[in-house]
């Protein structure tokens, strides 16, 4: 098993002992199959376009990623030195498994897939993502979406 | 977040502390290295699996705090014993002149730039932009910084943030370029030959140094936090 035990010191102690909000509700939306369900991603990895500004540190906004951005011109701008990068190098999908959903909805497993998909900044304290959170979720309840892939980096 | 406005959620959790504590509504937990929450790159049916996993969460209906374990490790964890660097270079010296720097890294980077070529090739992309200026400038740019210069460029607001993200171009054209060919080395072994065999590893090592004696408090901060990671910083 990696992994935690794997970052060196500090950084370990400091992800391991980082403050996580807890939550006084505990929400549970229930849904269709998945083969009727419309997917969408949700990065931490502070995703950009080729050419964009990268997100500043610290920064709670939140950004769209349209499906039809070239899988190259995507790039991550999140701030820590500390998570590999020679995977995502080679293929995105290690972070952001556009390819693969793509796939499983040309296979119906599941419905569909998202027309745009949303980036924040990982590193950034939660509380100051509040808003965001209202506009990810109002803009893919417009899309229709009923599933949300939540993927860190 | 997102569940408690209406939408079903599914999180690829890297970081069991993190989950335990935020007890998101459905968790696949992943025994993967940070940077890689689907596992295996370039592996379609692993990445596969584990989506699939974390998609089929959201079919169970005995919530609200779902977590499975997924039970496969990736096989690229580990070390490649065979693996030989696709760029040859000399172990650096280090030198002590600006214009000893930029000389030095000019030769080295017009070695790395057309094995860098063949990794863009191979793999159809790069992760090479965040700069805001092309390779060919870096030299000159990032070696003023050693006399005190905070020169910046459009894409970014501070000469920090031009560094900084100059850093990041730097790094990813080297680890792209040491793929360029053959099988995959390991994430450890990639890191290992920048920060111990490279003038460009060397380079950031002496910025680092630089930004931490700056008066710019912003050059501060990013060299001393960004530019080289915990493991590969000088004793």
């Amino acid at each position: 098993m990696a992994r935690l035990e794997d970052i060196p010191e500090p950084t370990r102690t400091a992800v391991a002992n980082i403050p996580c909000p807890s939550f006084d509700t505990a929400p549970f939306v229930h849904g269709p199959p998945l083969s009727q369900r419309r997917v969408a991603i949700v990065s931490s990895a502070a995703l950009i376009h080729r050419g964009d500004r990268p997100f500043p540190f610290g920064s709670g906004e939140y950004r769209a990623v349209p499906g039809v951005w070239n899988n190259n011109d995507i790039l991550v701008s999140h701030v820590s030195i500390n998570f590999d990068r020679a995977g995502f190098q080679r293929d995105i999908n290690v972070i952001w498994p556009i390819d693969r959903l793509r796939e499983l909805a040309a296979e119906g497993v599941i419905g569909s897939v998202a027309s745009t998909h949303y980036t924040v900044m990982g590193s950034t304290d939660p509380a100051a993502m509040v808003e965001s959170a209202d506009g990810i979720a109002a803009a893919l309840l417009a899309d229709r979406c009923d599933a949300v892939v939540l993927a860190p980096v | 977040m997102l569940e408690e406005r209406g939408l079903p959620t599914t999180v690829l959790a890297l970081i069991l502390p993190q989950v335990e504590k935020t007890r998101p509504p459905r968790a696949l937990m992943l025994p993967f290295m940070l940077g890689r929450p689907l596992g295996e790159p370039n592996d379609a049916s692993f990445q596969r699996r584990v989506l699939l996993q974390a998609l089929r969460l959201l079919e169970r209906a005995d919530g609200p705090v779902l977590l499975e374990h997924f039970p496969e490790d990736n096989p690229s964890w580990f070390d490649r014993p065979d693996w030989v660097p696709a760029v040859s270079l000399q172990i650096p010296g280090t030198p002590h002149a600006a214009a000893a720097w930029e000389a030095a890294f000019r030769i080295e980077l017009a070695a790395v730039l057309p094995v860098w070529a063949r990794f863009k090739a191979r793999f159809g992309r790069t992760t090479v932009g965040l700069a805001g200026q092309p390779p060919e400038a870096w030299a000159a740019f990032a070696t003023s910084f050693l006399n005190g210069a905070l020169p910046t460029v459009p894409l970014h607001d501070t000469a920090a943030l031009a560094l900084r993200f100059l850093a990041d171009d730097l790094k990813a054209l080297y680890g792209e370029a040491v793929q360029a060919d053959g099988a995959p080395p390991s994430a450890r072994q990639i890191d290992q030959w920048f920060w111990g065999r490279t003038v460009a590893g060397q380079l950031l090592i002496a910025l680092r140094g630089v930004a931490l004696e700056s008066e710019n408090n912003a050059l501060k901060t990013v060299g001393g936090r960004y530019f080289v990671p915990v493991p590969y910083l000088p004793s």
